[in-house]
């Protein structure tokens, strides 16, 4: 240990030092802004508005979430969301591998020709109106899977997928499975899948994360606001109180609707990103791996 | 391999015979139905009377709804409805703040409800959406089967020429409350104890006004030691926070459309000499010293509410709706109105707010309607007075009671909401259908305490200096619609940028011409030829 010491010189040393300033100089960086939420949304939202809020809350309230949480579609929202990403994430990944792992195959017929016609689907969409009437003919307006399904397996998913089993699962590996009498099916449960742990880690938190944050298919295709996820109950708590300066005459909560926007914006990026926050560290090691994995195997 | 081919001709035909005979069982089925239904809704519907049908009958409405608001069908006020017409509506209730989206949505996709309530469709959607018959006109309607709409409607021909579009359809049925508040929004505010502190009066004239300004800079008043006083602050450009009502006091009042009218004639306010001089006045005398917040440009709402509510009184002179929401009830005594200023050429004016007509789009009725005469006898009822207060505030019991004369009075609010949470609550609010004439209030229905305050304020401080005349708000054709929409957004946003340019630059003279010039290459005088035409029109439909 003193050897190592030791032999470190004095500029090693600076380096270090410079190394770790900058470094922690970042974080604070990427740090300061979530801390900056965390205590605003405890704070008084004047005292934000002057500046006065930077380290610690000042004007300490609760307000702001006993509004949050005193509405009740808040745990509708929240049970709705957890639904519709659970189920959303488990027909998602499985479209995406199912329709990835046979293109990453050198022996499926047709291949390009399949790919060829996803790609398109890539560029052109049907657009809002068509995708909308194409939902309310399959009688899937305001049900749960107006959200799950049309969205399922993207394209550039099932791109990410292939590629990821192209390149780890190699060949040589079919064929000896297969000389020892492995079928197909048996080849993808009990070597690809386990395999591709990480890949699939990469791919359950794309859909998660895109299904607790998304509101714009909700928005467009729920009518029963029971049945809202969280993120559009949020959105509505937040612009009930945001102000249209068109209605003239009904002015008079102008001032007491900004306060408590600003009381409860803080509160509602805690309150709809914790979950996110408290899955992403155990997803992360995988993330890195399914994502590295490509590049360095290339 | 013949036979084969043959058999499965002969399956496939057969096929189809079930399949034609079976539809043509279906078809004759509905169609017997639907003649049962309209011959039993014959005897179903009452003319006049409650309730409107004796059997209930469904009809499918889309409305808005504030986030706060529970579902209509909840409403108090739509089940005593229900209740008393035997009328069941199937609400869908869009959260305002995605209304006009999933509105298009539904149009464009031709998945219609029998009615839009509540339905805020523009001008432009009125008259594209009547012409091409997605909603139906109403004035046959509204004479067979509307005794309050029509009575109101013959009684105010004011409400009836505004509602009516340019080709002499009804497509829309109004909303208003008659009362005159907006008339002008830019409530001028000084800090009076500070005034009295440095011993200055409240000021007459623009002048006295800078000086106090500046007196507020330099000299201390809220004596904390430090120089953070904020001598005035304000909203660019916004709604009821703008300076725009100073420009009065050169002769020529702005407002946020640059538009005013005198003796029937449009003005475009920007590239007047009045408006040049108070560019430069308030350059000169207000900026240059340092008297104007330089945060009035680009702060918003929130900002500019916290600026008066500091530990350390900091606030000198400001602009809002009214005193307290910026300063807080508790300080608001410090603070009091100024009515409009004489200026350096002894002007003292103040603008009227342009538009303030009935909306014209509360409810429309589309071609799915099998039953166009119940619902405008339902909606009819919304328009007898007393009802359209409770549309609009709440109902009876819950917001009002009424008192020995037959007024509704406000009864006290539920513990710890405010009157305007509280009326998303219980009633679909001021877009809503009906109409609160201002004959109406004080016989009807009160107008809440703020409200009457702020009509008193408006007669002491300002209606005496006010402008006579105001742009009305007008049903242009969709071809003058075109050209506005074309024109007018850009023309302003270049207008307003300018217009804070000059204020904290300068040099005025020096790009005043090639402003004007700009503002004529970007079609001013054809937008505004298009206002004149507009104005005239209307001025000749109230003549006849």
């Amino acid at each position: 240990m003193n050897q190592l010491m030791k032999r470190k010189s004095r500029g090693d040393i600076w380096f270090d030092i410079f190394n770790y300033v900058l470094l922690s100089i970042v974080m604070l960086l990427v740090l300061f802004p979530l801390y900056f939420v965390l205590i605003a949304s405890f704070s008084d939202p004047n005292y934000i508005y002057s500046g006065e809020v930077w380290l610690f809350p000042k004007g300490f309230t609760l307000d702001g979430y006993e509004r949050i949480f005193n509405d009740s579609s808040i745990w509708i929202g929240y049970a709705n969301s957890i639904l519709y990403a659970t189920l959303g994430t488990i027909i998602g990944v499985a479209v995406t591998v199912f329709a990835a792992y046979p293109l990453a195959r050198k022996d499926l017929v047709g291949k390009s020709a399949i790919m060829w016609f996803l790609m398109v689907t890539m560029f052109f969409s049907g657009g809002l109106i068509p995708t909308y009437l194409l939902i309310k003919d399959l009688h899937m307006l305001n049900t749960i899977w107006a959200l799950v399904i049309p969205g399922a397996g993207g394209v550039f998913n099932v791109i990410i997928v292939r590629t990821f089993f192209q390149s780890s699962i190699p060949d040589e590996m079919w064929e000896a499975a297969s000389i020892d009498g492995c079928s197909n099916t048996r080849f993808f449960w009990s070597i690809v899948l386990p395999l591709s742990k990480s890949i699939l880690a990469v791919m359950v938190l794309y859909h998660v994360v895109g299904f607790w944050n998304g509101f714009f298919d909700a928005l467009i295709y729920l009518n029963d606001e029971s049945k809202y996820p969280l993120q559009l109950v949020l959105r509505n708590i937040l612009v009930q109180n945001q102000v249209n300066s068109g209605m003239m005459i009904d002015v008079e909560s102008y001032a007491a609707k900004m306060r408590v926007t600003e009381l409860i914006k803080y509160g509602v990026i805690i309150v709809s990103s914790l979950p996110l926050l408290m899955l992403y560290p155990f997803l992360q090691k995988y993330f890195v791996k399914g994502v590295m994995i490509g590049s360095i195997k290339g | 391999m013949n036979s084969l081919f043959k058999s499965a001709g002969i399956v496939v035909l057969a096929g189809a015979f079930v399949l034609s005979g079976c539809s043509g069982n279906g078809n004759s089925g509905k169609g017997s139905n639907n003649q049962a239904n309209s011959s039993v809704q014959d005897a179903n519907f009452n003319k006049t009377g409650l309730p409107i049908v004796n059997d209930p009958v469904t009809i499918k409405m889309v409305s808005p709804k504030a986030a706060l608001a529970p579902v209509f069908s909840e409403m108090e006020i739509f089940k005593r409805l229900e209740k008393e017409t035997n009328v069941k509506i199937k609400w869908e209730n869009i959260p305002d703040t995605d209304y006009a989206e999933k509105k298009n949505l539904l149009i464009a996709s031709e998945d219609l409800p029998d009615a839009f309530y509540a339905a805020g469709f523009t001008d432009y959607e009125l008259i594209n959406y009547g012409k091409d018959g997605t909603i139906i006109p109403l004035e046959d309607l509204i004479d067979q089967y509307a005794p309050n709409l029509k009575a109101l409607l013959e009684r105010r021909p004011d409400i009836k020429s505004s509602i009516t579009a340019p080709d002499g359809h009804i497509y829309g049925l109004p909303s208003w409350e008659d009362n005159n508040l907006g008339t002008n929004p830019f409530f001028h505010v000084i800090n009076k104890s500070w005034l009295d502190k440095l011993g200055l009066k409240v000021p007459q004239t623009l002048d006295e006004y800078t000086e106090a300004l500046l007196a507020f800079k330099t000299q201390d008043p809220n004596g904390n030691g430090k120089q953070d006083e904020i001598p005035l602050s304000f909203m660019h450009m916004q709604w009821c926070m703008d300076i725009a009502g100073i420009f009065g006091a050169f002769g020529l009042p702005d407002n946020l459309e640059h538009r005013v009218v005198r003796d029937g004639k449009v003005i475009f306010t920007a590239n007047q000499p009045e408006y040049k001089e108070a560019l430069k006045y308030f350059n000169e005398k207000w900026y240059k010293q340092g008297l104007i917040d330089p945060e009035s440009f680009t702060q918003d709402a929130a900002q500019y509410l916290a600026k008066g509510k500091t530990k350390d009184e900091t606030l000198g002179s400001y602009i809002w709706w009214e005193i307290e929401e910026v300063v807080g009830t508790e300080r608001s005594k410090d603070y009091v109105l100024l009515s409009p200023l004489k200026g350096p050429n002894g002007d003292q004016t103040i603008g009227r707010a342009n538009g303030g007509g009935p909306g014209r789009a509360a409810f429309v009725i589309t071609k799915e309607d099998k039953n166009p005469e119940i619902t405008m006898r339902w909606i009819d009822q919304q328009y007898e007075p007393y009802m359209a207060a409770q549309i609009h505030w709440g109902p009876l019991d819950v917001v009002f009671k009424k008192d020995e004369n037959g007024k509704l009075v406000n009864l006290p609010l539920p513990e710890g909401t405010s009157a305007g949470e509280f009326r998303q609550k219980v009633a679909p609010g001021s877009g809503g259908p009906g109409v609160i004439t201002f004959e109406d209030f004080g016989k009807v229905v009160d107008m809440e305490p703020r409200a009457q305050q702020r009509a008193k304020d408006l007669e002491q401080y300002y209606n005496a200096y006010m402008e006579k005349e105001n742009y009305p708000s007008i049903f242009f054709e969709p071809e003058e619609l075109d050209k506005i929409n074309k024109i007018e957004p850009e023309l302003i946003k270049f207008v307003n940028t300018q217009r804070g340019k000059f204020i904290v630059d300068g040099n005025v003279d020096e790009q005043w011409d090639s402003y004007v010039k700009t503002l004529e290459k970007m079609g001013l005088n054809e937008l505004m030829e298009i206002y004149q035409t507009g104005l005239d029109r209307y001025n000749a439909n109230l003549k006849q």
